[in-house]
């Protein structure tokens, strides 16, 4: 079911986003720092959920929160002219990364001993 | 536990929506925008731009200011250029005239000189002939009077021109043959040079006297024509003579 909503919502995300017109090139660095961020929730809440402590309340807070503070904080380093999206993007893509790393781990573990318990069935039944 | 599950599915499909949303956003405005337009660059960049511009605007300002320059100067020496080929030409046609190379007209005097007789003593009539050197002071006395333009039988009159006798009947004229009567144009103050030819033994009282016809007409306009050459002697083309 979830998966579902993840297909569909995604579905008409594209055909929406297809569609809509774009906006100012000033507005679309906010834009891409708030995308980073929601991404890294995105990646965070997988990881959560392969470890099995999924809170949706704490990913959806997570999702917006993370996103709007990007922004801001992108916001307050142009006006003081530093470029602390940088940073924001820095510690994103890093945790990025981490979670991917675990998500990966997660899967060819699992993968692995899957195989193995097919080979012990094979060797069971051969013998 | 059906009803969290529905709601974690709207919410996640939700969420999904509202990221790939974005991210197609982001990537169509990306897309769009023209990458090195003004709108993308940043301040230090469009300051340096700016300057350079600046500099570009203020070296063509200058080359643009050589050129008018150059086109004024150009401009004048094409008008001092017209000034002396006007100059020249107005100085051509000034030797021209001296030479005698176009025709000219303006007021003067048409003398009529012809041959005549003489009653001698014992009533023979003499044959009297105009001879060259009548001619020649005929010519002599209208330079002196200030003659501008002569002409003999239509034969210009210029400095290279000879006036010799040939036989008795004969006259050449730049080396052409005229022949009685004898018909010379002068341009000049015509009442000045009419005075000059029959003032009390001038040069009228003195044919006169040696019984030759000569008529003195006061004219409004003459024509004379220019001088031409018919011989190769004649063309005014100098072998001997060098500029000094």
């Amino acid at each position: 079911m979830v998966i579902i909503a993840i297909i569909i919502g995604c579905l008409v995300g594209i055909l929406v986003g297809m569609n809509t017109p774009i906006i100012p090139y000033s507005m679309s660095g906010y834009l891409a720092i708030s995308i980073i961020a929601a991404l890294d929730s995105v990646f965070g809440g997988i990881n959560s959920s392969i470890k099995g402590n999924f809170d949706l309340k704490i990913f959806v807070s997570g999702f917006f929160v993370n996103a709007i503070l990007s922004i801001l904080l992108t916001y307050l380093g142009e006006r003081l002219n530093v470029d602390i999206y940088l940073a924001a993007i820095v510690v994103f893509v890093g945790r990025m990364f981490n979670n991917l790393g675990y998500i990966r781990r997660h899967y060819i573990e699992k993968w692995i001993s899957r195989k193995n318990k097919e080979e012990k069935n094979t060797n069971e039944k051969g013998v | 536990m059906e009803k969290n599950n529905k709601i974690m599915a709207i919410t996640i499909g939700i969420i999904c929506f509202i990221l790939v949303l974005t991210i197609f956003v982001q990537f169509k405005t990306v897309e769009e925008t023209d990458i090195s337009g003004i709108e993308r660059m940043q301040e230090t960049e469009l300051k340096e731009a700016l300057s350079q511009w600046k500099q570009k605007y203020e070296e063509a300002n200058e080359k643009l200011e050589d050129t008018n320059e150059k086109i004024k100067e150009y401009s004048n020496q094409e008008q001092d250029k017209t000034k002396t080929s006007n100059l020249l030409q107005e100085e051509l046609k000034n030797a021209n005239m001296i030479l005698g190379k176009t025709d000219v007209e303006g007021e003067g005097i048409e003398i009529i000189v012809s041959d005549g007789y003489k009653v001698e003593v014992n009533g023979n009539r003499a044959e009297q002939n105009v001879v060259a050197k009548d001619l020649v002071n005929l010519v002599n006395e209208l330079k002196k009077a200030g003659a501008e333009a002569i002409s003999i039988n239509d034969q210009r009159v210029v400095n290279m021109t000879d006036i010799v006798d040939i036989g008795n009947n004969y006259i050449l004229v730049n080396s052409q043959n005229v022949s009685n009567p004898y018909t010379i144009k002068a341009i000049g103050e015509k009442t000045y040079l009419q005075s000059a030819l029959g003032i009390k033994n001038g040069y009228v009282d003195q044919m006169a006297a040696s019984g030759k016809n000569v008529t003195v007409e006061a004219k409004r306009n003459i024509k004379i024509l220019k001088y031409e050459a018919k011989t190769d002697k004649n063309k005014m083309q100098f072998k001997y003579i060098k500029e000094k």
